[in-house]
């Protein structure tokens, strides 16, 4: 099972999806273009803490996306 | 007379430095004549009891006498006393606006001071007392404990290892191969390090929506090793 993770104030949600399950990638894949499309930083986190990389668009093989919002400075 | 000027400024400069703060009132100011065996000299008391007195050369008795135009000695008094209230009053206007000066220098001091330590670094009083709400988290305690589970998933060894002793962990830049301090926080909690580990300045930068802190330094990992550049750019420096 894949997996999405979008930061939000309680801490994160997590979308759980089958790769193999048309339906479910093509959810996905629209969850991911209305994220990045409202700022959204997708990443495929690495494992062990490793960096990972930026996703400038849908991969349904990543298993593990993060989303992160838009930064701002402070 | 200018002699007797300069004895008195003397001697009001010397009250105003022992009862500076609450300066008393000039009462009387005496001249004697002297005697046989003590020369002559001029003496000042104030409201609180003070006196000081210093002596005078029987030539600056003379020069005050015709500058004054008052041979007798009590006419010679009041007009010497005349003359001391006058120098009192302009000695204590430069006293109280040094007095001024020396309270907005501290003034000016107390604000640096205060301006440093509104850094928030953990160890200074003034972030546990005002900066800790503001900086430290946000959201419910299941929030938090998502955000510090899902951050900790994310850390390498090292530094989970770094996290759970210091409550900070260090990441290399992905483009500039700078080191940089995440402490724990959700704002200002970003130090650039040197190659002895040195503070070179702080940046912040954090990710919208008033996240939890583990999300936050979780981002601001990600961020500075995926695409420094781009959070650089975003955030402030201090």
């Amino acid at each position: 099972m894949a997996v999405q993770i979008v930061m939000d104030r309680t801490g994160d949600t997590r979308h759980e999806f089958d790769a193999t399950d048309a339906k479910a990638v093509a959810l996905a894949e629209k969850r991911f273009r209305e994220l990045t499309g409202r700022g959204f930083r997708a990443v495929a986190l690495g494992e062990g803490g490793n960096p990972g990389k930026v996703l400038g668009r849908f991969d349904p093989t990543v298993e593990r996306t993060l989303f992160i919002p838009q930064l701002q400075g402070g | 007379m200018e002699r007797v000027r300069e004895i008195l400024r003397a001697l009001f400069r010397r009250v105003l430095s022992d009862h500076g703060r609450e300066p008393p009132t000039l009462t009387d100011v005496f001249v004697e004549g002297g005697t046989r065996w003590l020369g002559p000299q001029i003496g000042v008391v104030f409201s609180n009891g003070y006196r000081a007195w210093a002596p005078l050369q029987r030539s600056d008795e003379w020069r005050s006498s015709e500058e004054l135009a008052a041979w007798e000695l009590p006419s010679r008094r009041r007009a010497v006393c005349r003359e001391a209230h006058l120098i009192y009053a302009e000695v204590l206007a430069a006293h109280r606006l040094e007095l001024r000066q020396q309270r907005r220098s501290r003034i000016a001091q107390q604000i640096e001071r205060l301006a440093q330590s509104f850094r928030p670094r953990r160890e200074s009083a003034l972030f546990f007392t005002v900066g800790r709400r503001l900086f430290d988290d946000e959201g419910s305690s299941e929030a938090q404990e998502r955000g510090m589970r899902l951050l900790k998933e994310n850390l390498s060894p090292l530094q989970r290892e770094q996290y759970e002793k210091h409550r900070y962990f260090e990441v290399i830049g992905g483009r500039t191969g700078r080191r940089y301090r995440i402490r724990h926080g959700r704002m200002m909690n970003i130090d650039q390090l040197d190659a002895k580990g040195r503070q070179v300045c702080g940046w912040c930068f954090f990710p919208e929506g008033h996240l939890v802190a583990g999300d936050v330094m979780l981002a601001q990992k990600l961020a500075l090793e995926l695409f420094e550049a781009e959070a650089l750019e975003v955030a402030n420096r201090f």
